[in-house]
């Protein structure tokens, strides 16, 4: 164990590594199970968000709540962009820059929030671009939603590559969040976190630091949003905009345990098991049960999984 | 404990797949939870009515054996990608032999590319956009007729009636169904040299009428035509009577064809005019399981406390008993066979002649125009079920 932290970067290789092995492997094992790869897909978005959720929430301590505007816009960008007849890759980096353009200037204003205050600012982040995108008919459609070239394709071609991208995409922010958390960055945050006055006043730049982390997240919510609008081929601004985009990774993070690397991780798993059980068995109170499992976890295992057994392991 | 038992009933439909050929499996993604959830338990009802008519009559005839029928439903939580997933689970994991749809054109469209995928046959009881059927898909049939076909016969009825009704206020919930409503009411105002001199959206969820409606008020139009779903409209409806506002014509879609708005807006639903693809006041003969209008209406209302089914309720009624023909026309479960039933399907229903055309979308269906009036709904157009005359004014 000793051996392998002293590196920082083979855990975020390993991850990188371990990803690919996944991303092209499951493919393989369970390619027929076509029901199989669409969990796994979606459990693969919803470890990407809550890593990108983690590194605002978890290391610096704000709980974002704009994961669905990021969500929403990259999916629009390369919705819009593929619509242009502009070729995937660049929808893609489109979604991305797009995304932290947008969170740069953003998060340096509302970052200066802090608790409740922040939380809501967030949120209205998503109101915003939901009825931004549901007026500008011209280029998004309305609320008519898009259809994305090519959605009609091979239909187990397109659930293999969102897998694989996703699954990719999940290692890749398991990895930067690896670095971050290793990094001067995540000190950074840590400090802020525990004392944000007092971390400005050893000289660490706060707003410098927490916009960069900020807008790193978005950027990741970005792709995520685009490979989601690849992969479900139909949009409209109520269903990627959708608040609970900005919930479940949190939920997830809670889990597993706020502040983590590995925590997001762990919670979607466990997120994603609870709700596929629930949603199948109980008809109509398969969320109701869901929250009351959630609820019992949070009791349980105040500071999440990841917490719960490291503190078991030191005592 | 809970969660062993829990997953041991998760397993348990795979091992669904013995069992396959003794009973039709079809799987119904329904909104049963969330903002749709009204829609969806109406879409439950049309369902279970279906199904329970098919046990009393001792099955479907499939090829000279009679099978009984069972309905999985799923509940996606008025949320579309889960009503993807719902259609995938469904097929994948409870190996259901045919589909029916999500609610709404938007879930239908997305959840109709799993049925092409597995080939297996969907009929759509609730989506009418054409924007839903022009995929290329094969496997989707859908029992609503193009939103055209519920402007046009208003229009041409409205401008017939009432020459001097000459500038028209269009103003839409922005939702997939209500601004294709929006596009054609357009249309179909060009074509009659009918002025549109108000027309805009209104978001999901607004509750607050009242500058919207000031606006149009200004614009002073003769006829207002409003899309959108049920709680929009009851409020838009009041909002109009609080400004005072009387337009000769009022049109809404889709509300004024269930009896919840009726009770809703008592006086002041008089004389509003709707357009639906199905009213229980229509007269059809049928080869199906419910053989006429009529005897479905009774059998209904003998099933539901004396509720009176709305066309939401009868087109999901309507969509087993489609496949029910469609079934024993193949004479087999497997979907390429069925879908190729569905597809030269061409039968009289209690739903009205039953054919689907080249995009899947039903061609043959004539909605009717009716009319509040007196707290009844009351059908003016077409002629063969007309039972009353178009009033103007509104109170």
């Amino acid at each position: 164990m000793k051996t392998l932290s002293s590196s920082p970067w083979i855990g975020p290789v390993l991850a990188l590594a371990g990803g690919a092995i996944l991303a092209f492997g499951l493919p393989v094992l369970v390619g027929d199970q076509a029901y199989l790869l669409r969990l796994a897909t979606q459990l693969a978005l919803l470890v990407t968000l809550a890593i990108a959720w983690n590194l605002v929430g978890g290391f610096t301590g704000y709980p974002s709540f704009a994961t669905a505007a990021f969500f929403g816009l990259g999916a629009y960008a390369i919705a819009v962009a593929q619509q242009a007849g502009w070729p995937a890759w660049s929808g893609f980096l489109l979604a991305a820059v797009l995304s932290a353009l947008l969170a740069a200037p953003f998060g340096f204003a509302i970052l200066r929030l802090r608790g409740h205050y922040f939380a809501i600012a967030s949120l209205m982040l998503v109101t915003i671009l939901k009825e931004v995108t549901t007026g500008w008919s011209d280029l998004t459609g309305g609320g008519m939603g898009i259809n994305l070239p090519g959605a009609g394709g091979n239909p187990t071609a397109i659930a293999t590559v969102a897998l694989e991208t996703m699954v990719i995409l999940a290692a890749a922010a398991l990895a930067l969040s690896m670095i971050v958390a290793k990094g001067r960055l995540g000190f950074g945050l840590a400090c802020i976190r525990m004392n944000e006055t007092a971390a400005m006043g050893a000289g660490i730049d706060a707003p410098r630091l927490k916009t960069i982390a900020f807008t790193l997240s978005a950027a990741i919510c970005g792709l995520a949003g685009a490979t989601y609008a690849r992969w479900i081929g139909y949009i409209d601004p109520s269903d990627v905009y959708d608040v609970m985009w900005s919930v479940r990774p949190i939920i997830a993070a809670l889990i597993g345990g706020v502040g983590t690397v590995f925590g997001p991780v762990v919670g979607s798993i466990v997120y994603i098991a609870f709700e596929e059980l629930m949603w199948r068995n109980l008809l109509t109170f398969g969320t109701g049960a869901l929250g009351v499992l959630i609820a019992l976890l949070v009791l349980l295992l105040p500071a999440g999984i990841i917490p719960g057994i490291l503190r078991r392991r030191a005592s | 404990m809970l969660l062993g038992g829990l997953s041991a009933t998760a397993l348990a439909p795979g091992f669904a797949f013995g069992q396959a050929t003794n009973e039709i499996r079809i799987g119904a993604p329904l909104p049963l939870t969330g903002p749709l959830a009204p829609e969806g338990r109406k879409q439950k009802r049309g369902y279970d009515l279906w199904a329970a008519q098919v046990t009393k009559d001792g099955g479907v005839d499939v090829g000279g054996r009679k099978l009984p029928v069972r309905i999985i439903y799923s509940d996606y939580q008025s949320a579309t990608p889960r009503g993807v997933q719902a259609c995938e689970f469904l097929v994948n994991q409870e190996k259901a032999h045919f589909l029916f749809s999500p609610f709404g054109s938007g879930a239908a469209k997305a959840g109709s590319a799993i049925a092409e995928r597995y080939k297996i046959p969907m009929i759509a009881p609730t989506a009418s956009s054409v924007e839903v059927y022009d995929q290329g898909f094969k496997y989707l049939f859908g029992t609503f007729t193009p939103n055209s076909t519920l402007t046009e016969p208003l229009a041409k009825l409205v401008t017939e009636k009432a020459p001097d009704v000459k500038k028209v206020a269009i103003f839409s919930r922005n939702d997939l169904l209500p601004l294709s409503l929006a596009n054609e009411m357009r249309k179909s105002s060009a074509a009659r040299n009918l002025s549109v001199v108000y027309d805009e959206k209104f978001a999901i969820g607004t509750l607050d009428f009242a500058a919207a409606l000031t606006q149009m008020r200004a614009a002073a139009p003769d006829w207002v035509f409003v899309g959108g779903y049920i709680n929009d409209l009851v409020q838009v409806r009041s909002q109009m009577r609080d400004l005072g506002m009387k337009p000769k014509v009022l049109t809404m879609i889709a509300g004024p064809a269930y009896e919840e708005y009726i009770q809703a807006l008592k006086g002041a639903a008089e004389n509003v005019s709707s357009a639906a693809w199905w009213h229980p006041s229509v007269r059809y003969e049928g080869e199906d399981l419910f053989r006429s209008t009529a005897n479905y209406v009774e059998v209904f209302k003998a099933a539901y406390n004396g509720d009176t089914p709305d066309y939401a309720e009868a087109s999901a009624s309507s969509a087993g008993a489609i496949l029910q023909l469609a079934l024993k026309k193949a004479g087999t479960l497997e979907g390429p066979a069925v879908r190729d039933a569905l597809a030269s399907l061409n039968v009289r229903t209690f739903w009205g002649p039953v054919h689907f055309g080249a995009t899947g979308q039903i061609d043959s269906l004539t909605p009717p125009v009716f009319q509040i009036q007196e707290g009844k709904a009351v059908v003016l157009v077409p002629d063969e079920i007309k039972r009353g005359e178009f009033r103007f004014g509104i109170a």
